[in-house]
């Protein structure tokens, strides 16, 4: 099974989008904002990381930034953004590997997204995901 | 000669003619004039001592003819005879004295009346010597003789008187002849004669005199024409340095000598045209200073005046990138100072941050030829990490004269106040997206939740419409807000004005926020006194107040953390205060926060979603109550937004209204 973090500040999105996850059988680790989610991530082995653009404390881009620079893992990384300044982040998304996923987005079209993303890790006969330290 | 220029330029950088420079030439020029002089007075006195010992020498010959042979025929009375000759004989010829000498050495007779002393005792000894010339005039010895001393140095006549001449008229002989010693019966004339030589007769004589006069004449007008032109050239420019400056160059090349006198002249020349230099620069400032002052006088004046009101930077540049005119706002845009700039040329000027940008901007802009490429740039002059942003529009506008292909005109204005609210406007639409993106991702999710079929829980579905009525709710404020900043911007707010029961709207709003604060598990308390009059006003408006100012504490204060609204009256106004202890506004900040659009300069709020429109909206509508918002806080201590709202005041505009209505 595998085992998903979901970031966001907004509690709604966090509930709609756990409610699908969880439905198409992941287990699902919730985060309000990024000091949770780094909490999570440090206690956690993951394969999948969806988290918000803004949320307090720590934003998105800031996760991913410590993610992969402090911790080295290259856990995949959805980031879910409202924003406008699409130059901004998908530098910072190429830079750092990460998904942009625009919002509002269609919870059946991520999920299925999610499923593809996990099918072709797993086609090469490799471990699927890398885990945090 | 180097000191003597260096000198004569200290003389001239003076600011007075020193008197000695003009003692100086009057005295070159007496020594000059006494040279010339001594040399025609010796000129004259020779050839003219000549004549007088010719002269001196016949008429002697003549009187010792008559003497001798009155001396031949008188024996007893002679003395007195002798007397009478002598007598004559003076007036005849200029003698400064005359005598006669017997043999053995005592003076018959003297010249004594004329009063000379300087004449010897004794007859004078001649030695052979001193005799000069020896005439043998009918039988007289006449010497010429040097004298023993300077008194006797022209000449001495003796002649020898005797007993029986010849012939008179066998005039004279030059043979030498050695003077005898003198006998016992001799006598002897002796004369010395006057050296006075202009006295002397004779055409060719007074010829000469005339000839060393008209030369000395002729010296001293040439001295004194010389003289007089140089003392005139020295008082004129004394006089000059005082005279109206515009007649200086003239008077100066006036001044000016024909090249006749060597030296000297060549060196005053060089003095005129160093002087002539010097006035031509102080002309010159003269005349910058009387154009600007005429500027200011005539309409020129208002025109320079009104370029220096302009808040719009301009600099006016001529022929050789000469930067004739820069008003005051050029210079207070660029940091430059007028006096800096005047008389700069663009090789030469210098600046620093935009007009170094200017600058280079147009260096580049001119082109080979010397003539300017229409520009329009806009320069980006911010800090880098500032939140202000400094730009400016630089136009470089060449003007089209074909005499003078280097003139333009740089127009320069600070646009920064467009580019900061164009970057405050596009922050907003992006916040406005993303707030609008919010509400519309849940509404969506949230629909195809309950469209899939997957979830058929009850649970999950009343769960599915609450959120989506929550959003829409969410949605339709946010419109609202924008809709409200459009129509304040228009200045149209139409206040609903009605009895407010301020507990009750403030109990609503705290109710309204109530999901917020659940969330983060904030305490929001509400204090007010028990029995309040109700306050005239726009109930929804002041509510959107509340909500603003509820939201902006629920949404800057961590979790478990507490925001106090309090409500109390002062004289006649309502003041509601709403304190949280959140992260706090720093001091600078203050005034931003309440602009359109604008939001705090920090991490922390940037992080969190909003548009900078609450702030903006809440002022702007309790101004129009006629109220005022007040803001205490510090970075880190939590923030206290109070509302001061007229209780009185609103009433009494609540009657105009009304009075408005029934007329």
């Amino acid at each position: 099974m595998h085992r998903i973090l979901v970031a966001d500040d907004e509690a709604a999105i966090l509930r709609v989008l756990a409610m699908w996850l969880t439905r198409n059988g992941f287990e699902v680790f919730e985060a309000r904002d990024g000091v949770e989610a780094l909490a999570i991530i440090d206690s956690e082995p993951l394969d999948l990381i969806i988290s918000d653009m803004n949320m307090p404390r720590l934003d998105g881009l800031e996760l991913v930034r410590l993610l992969r620079e402090t911790r080295h893992a290259q856990t995949p990384f959805i980031l879910l953004s409202a924003r406008s300044d699409r130059a901004r982040l998908s530098e910072m998304t190429s830079r750092f590997d990460v998904r942009l996923y625009p919002k509002p987005f269609v919870p059946s079209r991520l999920v299925a997204d999610i499923q593809a993303l996990f099918a072709a890790a797993a086609d090469p006969n490799e471990c699927p995901a890398g885990r945090s330290v | 000669m180097a000191s003597v220029m260096q000198s004569l330029r200290r003389f001239l950088t003076a600011e007075e003619v020193p008197r000695w420079f003009g003692l100086s030439i009057v005295l070159i020029y007496l020594v000059g004039l006494g040279t010339i002089a001594q040399y025609g007075m010796d000129h004259a006195r020779e050839g003219g001592v000549r004549q007088v010992q010719r002269a001196s020498l016949y008429a002697i010959h003549l009187l010792a003819d008559r003497l001798s042979r009155t001396v031949s025929t008188e024996t007893i009375d002679r003395s007195v005879r002798h007397q009478a000759a002598l007598r004559e004989f003076a007036a005849v010829i200029p003698l400064r004295w005359v005598r006669m000498v017997d043999g053995d050495g005592s003076v018959v007779a003297s010249s004594s009346e004329r009063g000379r002393t300087d004449r010897p005792a004794a007859p004078v000894r001649i030695s052979t010597d001193a005799v000069l010339e020896t005439w043998r005039i009918a039988g007289l010895e006449v010497f010429s003789v040097s004298g023993e001393n300077d008194k006797f140095g022209e000449l001495f006549v003796r002649v020898r008187v005797s007993e029986r001449p010849e012939d008179a008229s066998s005039v004279l002989t030059s043979d030498k002849v050695e003077p005898e010693e003198a006998g016992a019966e001799s006598l002897w004339l002796e004369a010395y004669l006057l050296p006075e030589p202009i006295r002397a007769t004779g055409w060719a004589g007074r010829a000469k005199t005339l000839t060393t006069v008209l030369i000395l004449l002729g010296a001293l007008f040439v001295v004194y024409r010389c003289l007089r032109e140089q003392l005139r050239g020295v008082s004129h420019i004394a006089q000059r340095l005082q005279l109206p400056r515009e007649r200086l160059e003239d008077d100066l090349h006036s001044l000016r000598l024909a090249d006749t006198m060597g030296g000297v002249t060549t060196i005053w020349n060089e003095l005129i045209d160093l002087t002539q230099r010097q006035a031509e620069a102080v002309l010159r400032a003269d005349a910058n200073r009387e154009l600007s002052q005429a500027l200011e006088k005539s309409g020129g004046g208002a025109l320079a005046q009104a370029f220096s009101a302009l808040p719009d930077g301009i600099i006016y540049v001529t022929e050789e990138s000469r930067f004739d005119y820069v008003n005051s706002s050029a210079c207070r845009l660029l940091g430059w100072k007028e006096e800096d700039i005047a008389d700069q040329s663009l090789a030469t000027a210098e600046g620093k941050g935009v007009a170094g940008k200017i600058l280079d901007l147009m260096r580049d802009a001119l082109t080979a030829d010397g003539s300017f490429e229409e520009r329009s740039v806009t320069l980006d002059a911010s800090d880098d990490d500032a939140s202000d942003h400094t730009a400016y529009r630089v136009r470089i506008l060449p003007l089209q004269r074909a005499q003078h292909p280097g003139e333009c005109v740089v127009l320069i204005r600070d646009v920064s106040q467009q580019v900061r609210s164009e970057k405050a406007r596009e922050e907003f639409i992006t916040q406005v997206t993303h707030e609008l993106r919010t509400p519309l991702t849940n509404i969506r999710a949230y629909t195809e939740t309950l469209s899939s079929g997957m979830f058929d829980d009850p649970k999950v579905i009343t769960e599915c419409y609450n959120v989506i009525t929550k959003e829409t709710r969410r949605l339709s404020r946010l419109v609202e807000d924008v809709l409200s900043i459009s129509q304040m911007e228009v200045g149209n707010i139409d206040l609903q004005v009605s009895d407010v029961d301020l507990k009750a709207l403030l109990s609503e709003g705290i109710r309204d926020v109530r999901g917020l604060s659940d969330e983060k598990n904030i305490d929001i308390q509400l204090e007010c006194p028990a029995k309040i009059e109700p306050l005239q006003g726009d109930r929804d408006k002041l509510a959107v107040v509340m909500n603003n100012l509820l939201g902006n504490a629920i949404k800057y204060t961590p979790e478990n953390g507490q925001v106090i609204v309090t409500l109390h009256f002062a004289a006649d106004t309502a003041v509601v205060s709403v304190k949280d202890n959140g992260i706090g506004i720093a001091p600078e900040d203050h005034d931003r926060i309440f602009e359109k659009f604008q939001r705090a300069d920090d991490r922390e709020v940037l992080n969190q979603t909003g548009t900078g429109i609450g702030l903006f909206t809440a002022r702007e509508l309790v101004r129009r109550h006629r109220g005022e918002i007040e803001l205490v806080s510090e970075k880190g201590m939590g923030s206290t937004f109070i509302i001061h709202l007229p209780h009185q005041v609103t009433r009494a505009h609540k009657v105009t209204q009304n009075r408005e209505e029934a007329s």
